[in-house]
């Protein structure tokens, strides 16, 4: 894998020219991804910018992301590949004349079966396979980044699985043999945290993870994403995020709420965080009625 | 540099951070790429290699920084530079030969001290939503397969005079106060036969199934309207079904006692592990699994069981395996055993957190009291944990006619429970265990 030229500060400033504020954490370990060839593992609350990186991360090597989205009941044939049933049946019934005067010479149902033998094969090629998300990444030329999201929705079946296409980075297909990675793809995998993931596949990745940001970090993403926001407002905004998320509440507001709220109340025209406004834009904080309330009885707490 | 990474390595597993011989050999190639000149980045190098949970975060900040000597403590080598590790190394040597780095790592208790409040304890703010009906149309969805009488609060049930009458039988005993250590020790003697009892109990229950060997014994039954003649075939299976169990359980003062009897008889059936957690909860909840582990099979894990026990806690005399249950409650950290109980919270930290029952086919038990000292109940989280759950047992230590008395939000759980169980004394909580097994 070429990674001359990279470094933690390459990595950083790239970044943090693309509108994403990099911490010293994130760039030392996509680096070191990068150089020693192993996945990561970010883990951390939702909205706080892992499938971000995971996209930038793609960007930043001109490469294709291969995204595997996780849910429960995943399996191989969704993440891995499928024959195309369809294109099969195709085939026969089109070559089904052509298979008929081939067997046309053979003299007995012993015979046919040896010349249709060696002719079947052709229908479990790789020219019938249907490539899913993690044999796409495995067998593209170019390395890709593969992003296995939400990785802790799947199930531990899959888990298992996946640790063992990551380790090897090779997958058997029965019929057709073993297929290698032609270029190791750059692995990235999220967690929302949802579910203890096993030892194995922790230790076999390096571990990140991602809080909400500290005051100071959010601030400098709201004044970067949302270059309208005066200063003033942008703090104000960014405290009352802060506060917010310390309240019990449902969901808390990942950062991409808090950008979007901020772009919302530009919007508005707004200037100050009074109750009105706060009404008319929160919806784009909070995603829960309840949690909608229960914010605005206590208004004076997050201002 | 390989020999101090590998001291510190050894430093980490001493603190709880069991990191591999793979990933120290990580270690030390990601360092080799960072160099030791940048300390922040030499820091995120041995972190994103050593330490893959979150909670393992916060103490190797701790370990980092006594083991690695921040420049400013450090000594001018021979040219006269700083250097960041270099005075690690030192430092790492002197941990070798004794507690250099132990005593500031993690501060011990003072003997007879309750165990010291992490800094999360202000994490979380006090002030609590004001709206106690959080969610108007709460859902009565369980509220038809539980058992009406579990709602009134004033009945005087059969089941409560007996017990009062057979207090003698030690599986009748009230553990609804907590008892003297004496008495705990004399009931414990009863845990083994109720355990065996609920053990014989469970192989006599045979499944009917679709495939499995015929059941010559209910086909005879069956069939016994057609004169005998075998129209019918019932099949029997011992199915094995593989649920996820989540006991969720009361370690307050008053509920502690109950808990650990219950969790001693649970794990002659529940193999504690991945598939079924342990976590103890006074003012929110703490994974115990492998705590509870340890001590059920008498191997307390050094980390663990080095605190003694704290003289408030009751349970002294719950020994399954020579270690008493108060001492593995006061060895837990960020177990607060002092704190009032606070449902509400607990349900709503286990919902934020990774240890919440997850995936379809989860059994969920609760044992407690529900007595949430008029803190907000809360109830929603706890609608929204059962929802991913299959089954919700609610184990109560408490004579049926106080619930929902007092300080009680049980009526207010009540709909998202599937059955109730009132499990005041031994025999209670066997039963709600039987309600458990059959639903595993």
């Amino acid at each position: 894998m070429a990674h001359d030229g990279v470094t933690p500060e390459r990595i950083e400033e790239w970044f943090d020219h693309n509108g994403f504020v990099c911490t010293g954490q994130v760039s030392t370990s996509l680096y070191l991804a990068e150089v020693l060839s192993k996945p990561v593992l970010l883990e951390g609350p939702p909205g706080v910018g892992k499938t971000e990186i995971a996209k930038l991360w793609a960007r930043f090597h001109a490469a294709e992301l291969v995204r595997l989205q996780c849910y429960e009941g995943l399996d191989e044939s969704r993440a891995l590949y499928e024959w195309s049933y369809g294109k099969q049946m195709l085939y026969a019934q089109l070559l089904r004349e052509k298979v008929g005067e081939l067997l046309s010479g053979a003299g007995d149902l012993g015979s046919a079966m040896t010349m249709l033998r060696g002719q079947a094969d052709g229908f479990f090629s790789e020219d019938f396979l249907l490539a899913r998300p993690l044999l796409r990444a495995i067998t593209s030329r170019e390395p890709v980044v593969l992003l296995v999201d939400e990785v802790d929705r799947s199930d531990e079946e899959f888990e298992a699985f996946l640790l063992e296409v990551l380790s090897d980075y090779q997958v058997s297909i029965p019929e057709v043999g073993t297929l290698r990675a032609v270029s190791t793809p750059r692995v990235i995998l999220t967690s929302n945290d949802t579910r203890d993931l096993s030892d194995a596949l922790r230790r076999r990745c390096f571990f990140l993870y991602i809080d909400y940001p500290s005051f100071e970090d959010e601030l400098r993403i709201v004044e970067k994403r949302v270059p309208g926001a005066s200063a003033s407002l942008a703090e104000r905004i960014v405290r009352f995020a802060q506060s917010v998320r310390r309240a019990e509440l449902r969901k808390a507001p990942g950062i991409a709420e808090v950008v979007d709220w901020a772009l919302a109340l530009v919007a508005v025209g707004a200037e100050s965080l009074d109750r009105g406004t706060l009404e008319r834009t929160l919806g784009a904080l909070l995603k829960n009625r309840e949690d909608f309330e229960t914010v605005l009885a206590d208004i004076s707490r997050h201002r | 540099m390989i020999p101090a990474l590998a001291r510190f390595v050894e430093a980490l597993r001493r603190e709880g951070i069991d990191a591999s011989p793979a990933e120290t050999v990580d270690a030390a190639r990601a360092v080799e790429h960072v160099g030791p000149e940048n300390r922040e980045r030499f820091r995120d190098a041995l972190r994103l290699s050593l330490v893959k949970r979150r909670e393992g975060l916060a103490l190797f900040e701790r370990v980092f920084d006594s083991f690695f000597a921040p420049p400013e403590r450090g000594h001018r080598d021979r040219k006269g530079e700083r250097s960041t590790t270099g005075a690690g190394m030192r430092s790492a040597g002197r941990a070798e030969s004794g507690r250099a780095v132990e005593a500031p790592v993690r501060p011990r208790p003072a003997p007879g001290a309750r165990p010291r409040r992490p800094a999360e304890k202000h994490a979380l703010p006090v002030a609590r939503p004001p709206d106690i009906e959080r969610s108007p149309g709460a859902p009565t969805r369980r509220i038809g397969r539980l058992r009406e009488a579990a709602l009134a609060p004033h009945g005087a049930p059969s089941e409560v005079s007996r017990a009062g009458g057979a207090a003698e039988r030690p599986e009748h005993r009230d553990l609804t106060r907590p008892l003297p250590s004496s008495e705990e020790r004399a009931l414990a003697e009863a845990v083994p036969g109720l355990v065996d009892e609920l053990r014989l109990r469970a192989s006599r229950r045979a499944r009917r199934a679709r495939r499995g060997r015929i059941w010559a014994r209910r086909a005879f039954r069956d069939n016994l309207s057609r004169g005998g003649v075998p129209f019918v075939l019932p099949r029997r299976a011992t199915r094995l079904r593989r649920s996820r169990v989540v006991l969720l359980v009361d370690v307050s003062f008053s509920a502690a006692g109950a808990t650990g009897f219950f969790l001693w008889m649970a794990s002659a059936f529940l193999a504690l592990g991945r598939r079924t957690r342990v976590i103890a909860f006074v003012d929110r909840p703490v994974d115990v699994t492998s705590a509870v582990d340890a001590w059920i099979r008498g191997r307390p894990e050094p980390r663990v069981m080095r605190s003694a026990a704290s003289a408030r806690v009751p349970g002294a005399g719950i020994r399954p395996a020579g270690v008493g249950f108060d001492a593995l409650l006061a060895s837990v950290t960020h177990l607060n055993l002092a704190a009032p109980s606070d449902y509400g919270r607990t349900f709503h930290a286990l919902l934020r957190s990774r240890m919440r029952p997850a995936g379809r086919d989860t059994v969920l038990v609760v044992l407690g009291d529900a007595r949430t000292n008029r803190f907000e109940p809360l109830a929603w989280s706890l609608d929204e944990i059962t929802r991913r759950c299959r089954f919700v047992v609610w184990l109560v230590p408490e004579p049926r006619a106080r619930w929902g008395t007092g300080d009680s939000a049980l009526p207010e759980y009540l709909p998202f429970i599937d059955t109730v169980v009132e499990a005041r004394d031994l025999s209670g909580l066997a039963r709600g265990l039987e309600t458990l097994l059959r639903r595993v």
